[in-house]
């Protein structure tokens, strides 16, 4: 049998099969849709379910995080180290710092950028070719790499706050908060008072990062925080503020 | 002695406030962990919705440290179903000004019915310690008269702005 009549008789079979088969899946698909929107209606109609993340803190999640080898994670940084720097300091103040990374936080960043839940042109690309666990030995290195200062290093990190007048107001959103609107301190969840699952600790992250992610939570840019919790946030406080607490963790000075 | 015991019994009390809520609750609610992925606590299903009787059901969540939907709006002299749960620890709504409040527990539903009389915006602080955030919880009620409020479609969810 030549190549030819082999691949024409592959190409018959394919017509023949695939078409009516995908057919049946559509319509079995549809089924089910429908199936599941009628089963959802005992009480009142139900608008189509957003998810803003696939990730969970379960126990098996967890689990999965913190079986990561920090070794292997070494030597898969070395696709990251172009942009987040050799020690987790990126030169770039727009990228984030990675070193000291919380380590559910790092992996469930990567989940939502392969899921498509957190957009990124950038990010989204590389973590397709990262697999569950790949992200779970970066985070233990990332986790790993101290977070003091190397002047060697060529890093964007501190960055002297451009208005010092705008400290005392993020101060205020850092430690206190603002009860009459609603927004917790940042210390309260990011550290160091206290700790929320999935939230960074911030103190040396890059502010212009720090800022460009508030404009997004607020404007809903980005919307891959549990329970609407960032986003809800974020949408109290005011631009300056927003300023304000960014370029005083960019500097350095945050808790 | 009867002082050291009652006092003694109301430390019982606040320790065992969780399982025996959960033990009303009959440990059926929701997975506190997974309220985002099914369920009725997805976050397109929260804030004020109208049953097919004409009924309001408002759903929220409470979580460390802000309510979800932050800004609630209901109609003036309606009763209102609060379908409420936690993601986390063991919080409470009060509604400022009214003498109403509901406490949210993971792993269960608190279900109550109000009706309000008055209408105007009413703070809602979180009224049970949850964190370090803890003073800083505060959500919104706007009960607005029955004619302003919009009959809403089968599907829409309603909420407001914080201010």
């Amino acid at each position: 049998m030549s190549f030819a009549s082999l691949a024409a008789r592959l190409h018959l079979l394919r017509i023949g099969v695939g078409w009516p088969g995908a057919l049946v899946a559509l319509l079995a698909i549809t089924f089910l849709l429908s199936r599941s929107d009628s089963s959802a209606q005992p009480q009142n109609s139900e608008p189509s379910v957003r998810v803003p993340s696939n990730v969970a803190w379960t126990e098996e999640t967890l689990e999965i995080i913190s079986g990561g080898d920090p070794f292997r994670g070494l030597i898969l940084s070395r696709r990251c180290s172009h942009c987040h720097g050799q020690e987790g300091f990126s030169s770039v103040p727009t990228f984030p710092n990675l070193a000291g990374e919380d380590r559910l936080s790092f992996w469930k960043q990567m989940q939502d950028f392969r899921s498509a839940k957190r957009t990124s042109p950038v990010m989204q690309g590389i973590a397709d070719g990262l697999s569950a666990r790949d992200s779970s030995d970066l985070a233990a290195y990332y986790e790993m790499l101290p977070r003091a200062s190397d002047p060697q290093d060529n890093r964007a990190f501190p960055q002297a706050m451009p208005d010092p007048a705008r400290a005392p107001m993020a101060i205020r959103i850092i430690v206190f908060g603002d009860a009459r609107r609603g927004i917790p301190p940042c210390q309260s969840c990011h550290g160091p008072v206290s700790y929320v699952r999935g939230a960074p600790p911030l103190s040396t992250q890059n502010g212009s990062y720090l800022e460009q992610q508030l404009e997004h939570f607020s404007n809903g840019y980005r919307t891959n925080d549990i329970n609407v919790r960032m986003r809800s946030i974020a949408r109290q406080l005011t631009p300056e503020e927003k300023t304000a607490v960014a370029e005083y963790y960019g500097a350095g000075l945050g808790p | 002695m009867a002082l050291v015991g009652l006092v003694l019994l109301s430390t019982r009390y606040y320790m065992v406030d969780l399982p025996v809520w959960r033990s009303f609750g009959g440990g059926k609610g929701p997975d506190p962990t997974t309220l985002h992925l099914q369920g009725e606590f997805v976050e397109s299903n929260l804030g004020t919705a109208e049953g097919p009787a004409g009924s309001l059901t408002v759903r929220m969540i409470a979580q460390q440290f802000v309510f979800v939907p932050q800004c609630i709006v209901v109609p003036m002299g309606v009763p209102i179903t609060f379908r409420i749960t936690s993601a986390d620890v063991v919080h409470m709504l009060s509604f400022l000004g009214t003498n109403s409040g509901i406490k949210a527990v993971p792993g269960s539903v608190t279900e109550g019915t109000f009706t309000f009389a008055k209408e105007g915006e009413f703070k809602i602080p979180c009224h049970e310690f949850c964190g370090a955030g803890h003073h800083a919880m505060r959500g919104q009620l706007n009960v607005v008269p029955g004619d302003h409020f919009a009959s809403l479609l089968p599907g829409e969810r309603r909420t407001c702005e914080l201010r």
